[in-house]
């Protein structure tokens, strides 16, 4: 089966066109209004052959045939005129779709010059153009145009031009933008610096990037185009001999349909709008959700249920340590779930324990589980994310099988977490000070004002910053005061557990040494027990007790730091310290390790590591090798181990 | 930059905007066929001595502005010129007298006319406009935070919908059912109501206002609902989120404390950059309603081509809404820690 599929794929043919059209057409509010524009569209072209009355002359019509309610001869009745509506109807299309056609052209033509000229060639044209779009964008564009179409004569190509000419700020902003952000990309700098002219990068570079998004510009312009044009028609300043559905309002409105009870020749000339506009609405919303997806993690999206999976109580991690165990891991497993597909098995029967005062590190490339794991310990994965089944021990209480209040309470005043970026993890519009104070309000009972300032003030002191600092905004602080800020709101609540997910990425290598030595410190001076998530090898070394090296979402090796330093089995764990430096053997060559990690949604059968494994043989392809116990608190899944 | 410096960009910004708007009004009203001043002196109605006393006015026999006789840009004029003797000049001090010329039809002043209208207009776009940024921001909320639900695509195709409708036209399909069940149709009064005690006028505008603030109300909430909503979902992706989570905070307490202030900040320049729409909005349901605001001033000067009406009612326009605009910024800027320093 695999063999065959493998196969098929190179054979479909894919174009860029035909790719679009497969997203699209599964974008049902996109299709839905392609659908509607098109009929109207037939509507507007075909209003001689569709029309079942010629509208153009008034023989035959008496005072009798005004506003007759809809019957057999005529379907939506007659108006002002004595004029059938449903021919007016349809005549009224091709003039409401021309204008709101060739309008948005001319808006758009000029949007997009003054934008991709404006982004382009920067400087003073773009200061120039961009407050020129500035000004024009605060100008209320209808009171305008009414001035303009008043002062000048109603005639179709005037109102054409009008609306045209007003309309382009949105474009031009936006296409701007947009340049501006093509612009810097690696192809178009590459083009430049072969010498190509800036006709040629705008032709051919620039210009293809930006029409997706001038497309879906145009298709809003259109709309707006089509609604100006009625509007301006319906407060009289259409031209009198054109009926396009605006002026049919007008004329309706202005001559006693109200009165008349005549609805339909109120009713049907506004359909029409709404049915034009409300469609390119959907195809440009729709179009716009092709172009951009938007992948929102939702976090406040419930979790899914935990899911027990089978899983026998089996007690295999045994420390001969005296001190408390605080959290206990048992064969731990994660999926994550999209929709149809086969669940990708993030984490699988993952194991491990962590005693009071313990420094934990958790090793592995990116993309192995680590980050997922982790935020299974707080339940906080996102809404993709589901336990499938292990066990995870806070003290006594597992916290697989909580509910969400009772997580809450976990949260924060049992385990907290410092994530990654520290950039984004503090709220930008809220003071440090607020948001320190606001975890410990949560957790700890009232307290008056003064002694909760005084704990904020010892915490921020804790991690050395100054109290001068404490009500600044996160933007006023740099990546290290953050990440301390951070820190100190971890140990607000006296965690049993603090988390650190990497706490040092995207910080410069002096800060990150500072980090370190202040979480180093931290643990000694308050006996807090860490999880510390990296990728750095040499920091494990130097500060934790014990490492958990992951795999492809499996264990590959835990046990204590010195034994995975000078005795470790598995070869992932033998080649990840091979890839790092040796301070006692410098002449060492450094070695990285060829390929890369597998994709969880397409886990290989046997052992994970195999497909990069030096030391692979027959039975690691076929076999997933189960986790070794070997000993002195020592495990690894290797089937190597196994053999020995 | 500092707070202060921030602050007199944003006035300065704005005076040089509404100066635009001053020699754009200008322009159009001298060179467009409908000259006010022009018009006004040909009108057949009027006397000799009244047309001397327009001309006088206007400064018609005055050039344009310096070097320039007429607004005809090829052919020059005299440099020399005193520049307050100039047409640009006196129209520019007899605005700011005030002064904005006789209306033809009412044959009264345009600026008591206007500020008579002025605050039924502020009336009907505040009320409405409240209401349409409540409902809209409730709605977009709830969308937001039940994303991918079944109310989140009914209210997503809602919004979608209640903005495609043309404004005059839900408010004649309004007006034609309110008609028919006992509701006002149009004004703001309903005549010789004003002897009546006080609080049965004003529960007379009430009902005056209904269908119109209903309409405003329509319309516009869509718009607030759908910025809210995307506001809102890309601040819930973000990791500070994540971290009130991990924090132990409940979801109402996220949502409060966390999210919607900072979703709502975007929504602040939204309805500045609106307030233009807004206004066209106004229009269109004042000349349904026959609502005596600005917006059914321009209604009716276009109509009786009433120019000096239509001229003063758009230029109190632009610069009411360029001064909202002003307004919306700084309030802003108060509300986002982060303007000051940038």
């Amino acid at each position: 089966m695999a063999v065959q599929t493998a196969e098929l794929k190179p054979s479909v043919p894919s174009s860029p066109l035909l790719d679009f059209w497969k997203v699209f057409s599964r974008n049902r509010m996109a299709l839905v209004g392609l659908v509607m524009l098109v009929a109207i569209i037939i509507c507007a072209i075909f209003a001689s052959q569709l029309a079942p009355y010629d509208v153009s002359t008034s023989e035959n019509i008496t005072i009798h045939d005004v506003y007759n309610p809809p019957s057999a001869t005529h379907w939506l009745g007659t108006d002002d005129a004595g004029k059938d509506v449903l021919s007016n109807f349809f005549f009224g299309a091709r003039i409401s779709l021309t204008v709101g056609f060739f309008a948005a052209f001319i808006s758009v033509v000029i949007g997009g010059v003054m934008g991709i000229v404006a982004g382009f060639y920067g400087g003073r044209v773009e200061n120039i153009l961009m407050r020129f779009t500035d000004v024009m964008l605060v100008i209320p564009d209808l009171p305008l145009m009414v001035v303009i179409v008043a002062l000048t004569k109603p005639s179709l190509l005037n109102i054409i031009f009008v609306i045209g000419l007003l309309g382009w700020t949105t474009t031009s902003r936006i296409v701007r933008s947009q340049t501006l952000a093509v612009k810097s990309r690696k192809f178009v700098l590459r083009a430049r610096a072969i010498g190509a002219g800036n006709n040629h990068i705008i032709r051919h570079h620039i210009l293809p990037l930006v029409m997706p998004l001038l497309v879906v510009n145009a298709i809003l312009v259109i709309s707006l185009a089509i609604l100006n044009e009625s509007t301006l028609s319906f407060l009289g300043l259409g031209d009198p001999t054109a009926l396009s559905w605006g002026q049919m309002l007008n004329f309706a409105f202005g001559r006693g349909a109200m009165s008349a009870g005549a609805w339909w020749a109120l009713l049907v000339p506004g359909l029409g709008i709404v049915w034009v506009v409300l469609s390119l609405t959907l195809l440009g919303h729709g179009l716009e959700q092709v172009l951009n997806p938007r992948l929102e993690t939702h976090h406040l999206k419930p979790g899914k249920p935990v899911l027990k999976g089978e899983f026998t109580e089996q007690r295999r991690i045994i420390k001969k340590d005296e001190a408390p165990v605080l959290l206990d891991i048992q064969e731990l497993s994660i999926n994550y779930l999209s929709g149809g597909n086969p669940p990708a098995r993030a984490v699988e029967k993952v194991s491990f324990r962590l005693h009071k005062g313990e420094l934990m590190g958790l090793v592995g490339e990116s993309g192995c589980g680590k980050t997922t794991l982790m935020l299974a310990l707080l339940r906080l994965l996102p809404a993709a994310g589901q336990i499938v089944g292990g066990k995870a021990y806070c003290l006594t209480s597992d916290i697989t099988a909580m509910s969400e209040a009772e997580i809450a309470d976990i949260r924060w005043k049992d385990i907290s977490i410092i994530f990654q970026g520290a950039m984004n993890a503090l709220n930008p519009v809220r003071t440090v000070s607020d948001q320190i104070a606001e975890a410990i309000i949560k957790h700890s009972p009232p307290m008056p004002r003064q002694e909760l300032d005084n704990r904020v003030e010892e915490l921020l002191d804790l991690v050395g910053i100054a109290v001068q600092h404490k009500d600044h905004y996160p933007h006023q602080y740099s990546g290290g005061m953050r990440q301390r800020a951070m820190i100190a709101m971890a140990l607000a609540c006296d965690p049993k557990v603090v988390i650190a997910d990497e706490p040092t990425t995207a910080l410069d290598v002096m800060i990150q040494a500072q980090i370190l030595e202040l979480l180093d410190n931290l643990r000694h001076k308050l006996g807090l027990s860490i999880i510390f998530v990296t990728h750095d090898l040499g920091v494990v070394a130097e500060m934790c007790d014990s490492v958990l090296v992951m795999y492809g979402g499996v264990t590959a090796e835990y046990g204590d730091v010195d034994t995975i330093y000078n005795s470790a089995c598995h070869p992932y764990t033998q080649e990840l310290l091979k890839a790092f430096p040796d301070l006692s053997n410098p002449e060492k060559r450094l070695a990285s390790i060829p390929g890369y990690p597998p994709h969880l949604e397409d886990l290989p059968v046997g052992c994970r590591f195999a497909p990069r494994c030096p030391k692979a043989f027959a039975r690691c392809v076929s076999e997933q090798p189960a986790l070794h116990f070997l000993g002195n608190d020592h495990f690894a899944s290797c089937h190597l181990v196994e053999a020995s | 930059m500092s707070r202060q410096k921030y602050l007199v960009k944003k006035i300065a910004w704005s005076v040089f905007t509404i100066l635009i708007v001053l020699v754009l009004n200008f322009i159009l009203f001298r060179v467009l066929p409908g000259d006010p001043a022009r018009a006004g002196v040909r009108d057949p109605r009027l006397k000799q001595e009244a047309i001397e006393a327009i001309r006088i006015r206007f400064g018609l026999d005055k050039p344009v502005i310096n070097c320039f006789e007429s607004l005809n840009p090829i052919k020059f004029g005299s440099c020399t010129v005193n520049p307050l003797d100039t047409q640009f000049f006196i129209y520019v001090r007899n605005l700011l007298h005030g002064e904005m010329g006789i209306s033809f039809h009412l044959q009264r002043p345009v600026g008591d006319i206007l500020a008579e209208r002025l605050w039924n207009t502020v009336l009907l776009i505040g009320s409405g406009q409240i209401l349409a940024i409540i409902l809209g921001v409730i709605i977009g909320i709830l969308a937001a935070w039940k994303a991918r639900t079944a109310i989140d695509y009914t209210a997503l195709l809602g919004s979608l919908l209640a903005w495609s409708l043309p404004t005059f036209w839900l408010g004649i399909i309004l007006l034609f059912w309110g008609s028919n069940h006992g509701l006002p149709i149009g004004g703001k009064a309903t005549p010789g109501t004003s002897s009546l005690p006080v609080l049965q006028q004003w529960g007379d505008i009430f009902q005056h206002m209904l269908l119109p603030t209903l309409t405003y109300t329509i319309v516009y909430m869509g718009e607030y609902m759908l910025i809210m909503r995307s506001s809102l979902l890309d601040v819930l992706s973000e990791d500070y989120i994540l971290t009130a989570k991990a924090k132990g905070l409940s979801t109402f307490q996220i949502l409060k404390d966390h999210a919607i202030k900072n979703a709502m900040l975007p929504l602040v320049t939204v309805i500045a950059i609106n307030l233009g729409f807004t206004v066209a909005g106004a229009l269109q349901i004042e000349a349904v309603f026959s609502w005596p605001g600005l917006g059914g001033a321009i209604y009716e000067a276009v109509k009786r081509r009433d120019f000096p009406v239509l001229q003063g009612a758009f230029l109190l326009i632009a610069v009411s809404v360029i001064i909202a605009n002003l307004i919306a910024d700084l309030t802003y800027s108060y509300l986002d820690p982060r303007v000051q320093s940038d």
